[in-house]
């Protein structure tokens, strides 16, 4: 091999990082570059100096990347943010806002919301100083404090951030022996650890190296038209797909046929592929086993081999030489080298980073133009190790210090290997080196001394790299580099063999998923939100082919994104456009939007993800209930409690066999759908005009009639109640905490409907089920059955109620399907989980928009909502309980809750 | 003046901003940090509505630029100047250098831009704060040499190298070298030129005299401006090489080997195979003795084992009386055929070939089997797989032949037959 007969001056300094005395001779022009000093200048200077091609440049297609496959089913939630962690209060004295991780927030939150662990053992141990509900008293010391009086004087409270909640003798007491210990071991127990938790979080948050080296691949197939993208998928990434695609000339791809797709045991987070030698192997890292396939000449993959790294792996590479070798590194520290013939060995071993010290244990490995010798990486520097010399001994390719003129606090975050093995390939030698600041080449022939580098200047991490062969003959190579928060930079890098690698025009930007946003039909703010979500959601893999084409090079560029979504960009090359090279505007295409709102409309049928957390309520009474009902049998509720207990979800077979329920009918929009002209109208920002039209229509003289349509009515003023609710900010004078003053439904008195007998006759059928719902979330009887628990406080049953009619405003188009698992089934309403469950299910529905979320069936539906249970129950009872008490409560219920 | 005794106090607040950005403990710094904080923060000192646009601005100058708009770029430059005005003393100090790095990357790509904004544009930023005027004189100087205005390029690195300020700091002192070495440098180019014209000159012309006694007083000063430079570690190709083709030019061997042998050997510069290679080339102009050739190619094989003068060397390895060159000679040989590089290359095939002959009747099958064993497990996935015999076999038959011949000379009878056959 030819090695550059004359290298770029530069100054060699040995130092830490960020040693400022060192002139940056780099300058980090892009310019720079072209100015290599020519070999000999005279005989050279007539014909110009190194052809710099000004206008070179990828010209994008389309003003964004457009989805190449529909949306997965599964939903997805973008995680946490710097909101969730950090401290939000202000700093008035500091100039520069500081980054203070919330802990008390957090440990507040977490006592509040996870009493039973945080409490419990400590509980355990203070049984003797409890008195449970059911033991009769035994003792008279001062030290016993009674359950349910306590719980009793409790009840009501909020103590969320209430200072002025009463504190009665009692609680006083209690609050003086209990505080001490529940106050301080608590705290002082879980305190390190949540903010050892938190300080993870946040620099994961800052930056997530899980998916370094990118989950999606591109296996080229037999034609070099036609190829696999090989991707994970799914709500946790563990399917990984297959997926045919072929290149049609225009650059536009398209999907040949579903894909196949492999289940996994763990979340994917890395694709590796490589063909050598005519051999497409297909490498796959998840978070502790690394998998091996061999991809036929017909696609299909073959398992070779699959290898635990116990501690956790953080990068594998395939050899560009040897056909199944692969290099795994770990966390350990340790580097392996797996080859067909000698398995597993490990040839590095170091927990200690190579230049100095930093705490992370990402390891990196990869390749060299030699292939028993091994690039060996951290965040610090990278070595070169010989895996057939002695152990432990290499030679420094790159240190993180003055030798490259780093800065200070910059750190190594990808390294890569550019060669591909075949002889032919430039660069055989060059090693690309990424951090958050810069980008380096690094020939493995000059260790130490970049060959190049350049300020990449991308507002996130730069995680994903890829080298592209020449597009044509003669045309620099482009070099994609993709920040972790979707950017995309392109690079074009030329330079022969016996020179050094330059760039051969200034890089360009290319247009991340989120400039896709235009494309895409306006929506109602909710969805809109969702979609932008789903936009910038992190980019984990990139993928590029320049398929072979007669006129002006195309490259394909494939982004996957953390929801498992495909998205797909045509660049065309543009060399040397003229002298007003003014970069053209490209506008979307018909076909472009028109893909768009399809994608879109299957990604608003996904349903939204659940939330990550939803605060339970309690129910004190309840809560002291659950410790006498023990006496209730079946199978049933054994099986909720052994779930519980163990913490697992819940399966139909802890269930046993479920009595059939006839789903309820799906409530159509009639001809008078009143609820959507309503919204309609409200969208138009009408809907005071709406209303006195209505009111006017409805007080008319039509009021008469026949009294089964007043019914129907009913039903849907209950929506439009709500709605009312919701909108009184905007539209109406703030309601007023009287219930009585409250804008009734027109001409229907609430408690003269419900006062009815037969309520339900003249009601459509599927208005009924709506209608029992909404009778169900007010305590209208007295139940004889829910006498022995005590009827769940007030506050939270009003909470419901008012989520419900969200819901069903919402939930324009089908009742929740849940219903028809729980409906049958006889679950007593004071279980605990029932109480927890039920706070979190009205939040879901309340999100819940067109169709109910597919985990629903199995483990989430079979906790009982304690209203639905409760309406259950009240429906059969009801002929023999008077209800006109029912309809007096709803009169005073409200006035509690609003 | 103000601003000069502002600038000498900037490195600390500079390191002030860096605790800033710092995460508790790791100490790795994010450049998308401030990101995150201002989705939270809500108290602290809220950024001036002038920081504001001109963050703002400089923001969509570098956007522009990564788009390839330049007039756009140009545009927004326009604006961002007022930069400089900027009360914040640190932000005041850091823009010059921004204001350069941008402005200069607009006018190199910009339809539109010539020589003359370019100039007028560096000469403009050199004069505002001291700090950068060595830099941009430098970079301007290039700019010009790039172009092809050598005389610009050499009055502006004149003047430059003529600059000071303040008490001479190590990196000031770095790039004063390096300035005077580019400046010899172009002296060194208006000498090969001079050279050139000599030789195509008759020797007992009198223009022959003059010409030859400016090339000395050239190559005097030229000596002084390259001298220094290449005392400092680093990497100084094109220096070296003008430098040592003028010392041999003047029959100065021994200043040359000197040069040379320091660039080569000195620990603290990097280990950069191009040192060795000139001293090589030079030790062969003067037909050193073999020996000696050997000694400095036997570094070069330590670091770039692939080098194409591996063959050269073993060459000489084969032709020199010592047994233990004969060993390294196969050593050198299989050293370089273990590069993916160099799987193609059928004169390293021949020699193998045939040196492995050679051995072997020598009586040396130890050497083979130690160069070997060590091999055995993937030369034959490497080299002699069923994959390369075919497409080798295509492409080039007499490399197929040459590799067949050493898989069966390495691995016994019979086992990589198949390579012969196809």
């Amino acid at each position: 091999m030819d090695f550059p007969g004359s290298l770029r001056p530069t100054v060699f300094m040995t130092g830490p990082l960020g040693l400022s005395d060192v002139p940056d001779m780099s300058f980090m022009c892009s310019w720079r570059d072209a100015l290599t000093l020519p070999e000999s200048l005279p005989q050279n200077s007539e014909n110009g100096v190194p052809h710099v091609a000004k206008g070179l440049l990828w010209e994008p297609e389309t003003p964004g990347p457009l989805p190449l496959l529909p949306p997965g089913p599964d939903p997805w939630h973008p995680g946490l943010t710097a909101q969730d962690l950090l401290f939000r209060g202000g700093h008035p004295f500091q100039k520069q806002p500081r980054v203070v991780l919330d802990v008390t927030e957090q440990l507040s939150r977490f006592l509040w919301d996870h009493g039973d662990i945080a409490f419990a053992p400590l509980g355990k141990l203070m049984l003797e100083n409890f008195k449970l509900e059911g033991a009769r008293s035994r003792s008279k010391k001062k030290t016993v404090v009674s359950v349910k009086r306590l719980l009793q004087d409790l009840d009501g409270h909020q103590p969320w951030g209430c200072p002025w909640a009463y504190l009665s003798y009692r609680q006083r007491r209690f609050s003086i022996l209990g505080g001490p210990i529940l106050g301080k071991s608590v705290a002082n127990l879980l305190g390190d650890l949540l903010h050892e938790e938190l300080v993870t979080r946040w620099e994961q948050l800052l930056l997530d190296d899980a998916f370094t080296g990118g989950a999606l691949a591109w296996v080229p197939g037999k034609t070099p038209r036609v190829g696999q993208l090989v991707y994970p998928a799914g709500s946790t990434l563990d399917k990984l797909y297959f997926q045919e695609v072929s290149l049609t000339p225009g650059g536009n791809p398209q999907v040949l046929r579903d894909p196949g797709h492999i289940q996994l045991r763990g979340p994917v987070r890395q694709v590796v592929t490589r063909t050598v030698q005519g051999e497409s192997l297909l490498a796959v890292r998840s978070d502790y086993h690394c998998a091996l396939w061999k991809i036929s000449r017909q696609g299909r993959p073959a398992p070779l081999q699959v290898l635990q790294v116990e501690k956790g792996a953080t990068g594998i590479s395939l050899s560009p030489h040897l056909p199944g070798e692969l290099a795994v590194c770990s966390r350990s520290g340790a580097i392996c080298l797996w080859t067909p013939q000698d398995g597993l060995r490990r040839v590095y071993k170091d927990p200690d980073t190579l230049v100095f010290r930093d705490p992370s244990p990402w390891r990196w490995a990869d390749f060299t133009a030699h292939p028993r010798v091994l690039t060996v990486g951290d965040r610090t520097g990278v070595k070169i190790v010989d895996t057939q010399g002695p152990p432990g001994c290499g030679l420094l390719l790159f240190r993180g210090g003055a030798e490259a003129s780093c800065q200070k606090g910059e750190r190594v975050l990808l390294t890569q290997y550019l060669g591909e093995g075949s002889p032919e390939s430039l660069h055989s030698t060059l090693h690309l080196i990424c951090t958050q600041f810069s980008l380096y080449l690094v020939d493995e022939r000059l260790p130490l001394v970049p060959m190049l580098k350049w300020n990449h200047g991308l507002p996130s991490a730069p995680l994903l790299a890829r080298l592209l062969p020449p597009p044509g003959p003669g045309c620099p190579r482009p070099l994609l580099l993709g920040g972790q928060d979707g950017q995309l930079q392109l690079l074009h890098i030329t330079g022969e063999e016996a020179s050094t690698p330059r760039l051969a025009g200034p890089p360009q930007s290319l247009p991340s998923r989120n400039d896709s946003l235009s494309a895409f039909p306006v929506l109602e703010p909710k969805s809109q939100w969702r979609l932008q979500e789903r936009l910038k959601a992190p980019t984990i893999g990139l993928a590029a082919a320049i398929p072979p084409s007669a006129s002006t090079p195309i490259l394909s560029l494939f982004q996957l994104s953390a929801a498992g979504d495909v998205f797909h960009q045509c660049l065309r090359l543009q060399a040397d456009p003229g002298p007003d090279s003014c970069a053209p505007t490209v506008s979307w295409s018909p076909q472009a939007t028109a893909c768009c709102s399809q994608w879109l409309k299957a990604l608003l049928e996904v349903p939204p993800a659940p939330p990550v957390w939803a605060a339970p309520t309690f129910s004190h009474r309840r809560l002291l209930g659950c410790v006498e009902q023990r006496e209730v049998e079946g199978k049933v509720p054994e099986g909720l409690r052994a779930a519980m207990a163990e913490g697992r979800l819940l399966q139909q077979r802890d269930l046993g066999s479920l009595p059939t329920a006839e789903p309820p009918p799906a409530p159509e929009p009639g001809p008078d759908d009143e609820l959507s002209k309503r919204l309609e109208a409200a969208w138009e920002g009408r809907a005071a005009a709406w209303w006195e039209r209505r009111q006017g229509w409805s007080s008319g003289p039509r009021q008469q009639p026949k009294r089964h349509k007043r019914r129907t009515q009913l039903s849907s003023t209950f929506s439009s109640l709500s709605g009312r609710l919701e909108l009184s900010d905007a539209t109406s004078p703030p309601p007023s905490p009287d219930p009585e003053a409250r804008p009734r439904p027109p001409g229907t008195p609430p408690s003269q409907e419900l006062a009815q007998e037969h309520w339900a006759r003249g009601v459509p059928s599927e208005r009924q089920q709506t209608l029992r719902d909404y009778m169900a979330k007010l305590p209208l009887r007295e139940d004889p059955l829910e006498d022995a628990s005590a009827p769940p406080s007030q506050t939270s049953s009003i909470r419901a109620t008012r989520s419900r009619q969200r819901t069903l405003q919402d939930n324009t188009a089908k009742p929740p399907l849940q219903m028809d698992t729980p409906e049958g089934v006889s679950v007593p309403p004071s279980q605990t989980s029932s109480i927890w469950a039920t706070r979190s299910r009205q939040r879901t529905l309340q999100d819940n928009t067109a169709k109910p979320p597919l985990q629903r069936d199995t483990p989430e539906g079979a906790f009982v909502p304690s209203s639905q249970t409760s309406s259950i129950q009240a429906t059969p009872s009801r002929q023999q309980t008077p209800v006109l008490s029912g309809s007096q409560r709803i009169r005073k219920k409200p006035r509690m809750g609003f | 003046m103000s601003d000069f005794s502002e600038e000498l106090i900037k490195s600390t607040t500079e390191d002030d901003q860096g605790e800033r950005c710092e995460l508790s403990g790791t100490g790795m710094h994010f450049p998308w940090l401030q990101k995150h904080i201002e989705t939270v923060a809500t108290g602290g000192k809220k950024e001036k509505d002038f920081a504001q646009t001109t963050s703002a601005c400089l923001s969509f100058i570098q956007e522009a630029l990564l788009k390839h708009q330049w007039q756009q770029a140009a545009e927004y430059m326009h604006s961002y100047l007022q930069v400089l005005e900027d009360s914040d003393s640190c932000k005041r100090q850091a823009a010059p250098e921004i204001i350069w790095k941008l402005g200069s990357e607009i006018l190199y790509y910009h339809p539109k831009s010539n020589v003359e904004a370019f100039n007028t544009f560096a000469d403009r930023m050199k004069n505002i704060g001291v700090m950068n005027y060595l830099k941009i004189s430098l970079q301007h100087a290039l700019y010009l040499l790039h172009h092809g205005m050598l005389e610009d390029a050499n009055r502006n690195l004149s003047q430059a190298e003529t600059w000071r300020y303040g008490e001479k700091s190590s990196s000031q002192e770095v790039l004063i070298n390096l300035i005077q070495a580019y400046k010899g440098l172009l002296q060194y180019y208006a000498w090969s030129k001079k050279k050139m014209e000599l030789s195509q000159l008759d020797k007992d012309d009198y223009a022959y005299n003059t010409a030859s006694q400016n090339m000395l007083d050239h190559s005097w000063k030229t000596s002084v401006n390259l001298g220094a430079l290449i005392q400092i570690p680093g990497v100084w190709d094109p220096f070296v090489k003008g430098y040592v083709e003028m010392l041999e030019f003047y029959g100065d061997q021994d200043g040359a080997r000197e040069v040379l042998t320091n660039y080569a050997y000195d620990e603290k510069f990097p280990s950069n195979p191009n040192a060795h290679i000139y001293l090589y080339n030079f030790l062969k102009r003067e037909k050193a003795p073999r020996e000696k050739l050997i000694s400095v190619l036997k570094i070069l094989y330590q670091i770039v084992p692939s080098h194409k003068l591996m063959l050269e060397f073993h060459r000489l390895l084969r032709k020199s009386e010592k047994e233990e060159h004969h060993k390294l000679g196969l050593e050198v040989l299989f050293g370089v055929l273990d590069f993916a590089g160099c799987t193609k290359n059928i004169t390293a095939w021949k020699y193998l070939a045939k040196y492995l002959r050679q051995t072997l009747m020598g009586s040396h099958l130890a050497w083979v089997q130690e160069e070997w064993s060590s091999r055995k497990n993937w030369w034959p996935g490497f080299h002699f797989s069923y994959f390369w015999a075919k497409s080798d076999w295509k492409e080039d038959k007499a490399l197929a032949c040459e590799k067949a011949l050493v898989a069966g000379v390495l691995s016994g009878k019979g086992t990589w037959l198949c390579f012969l056959f196809i």
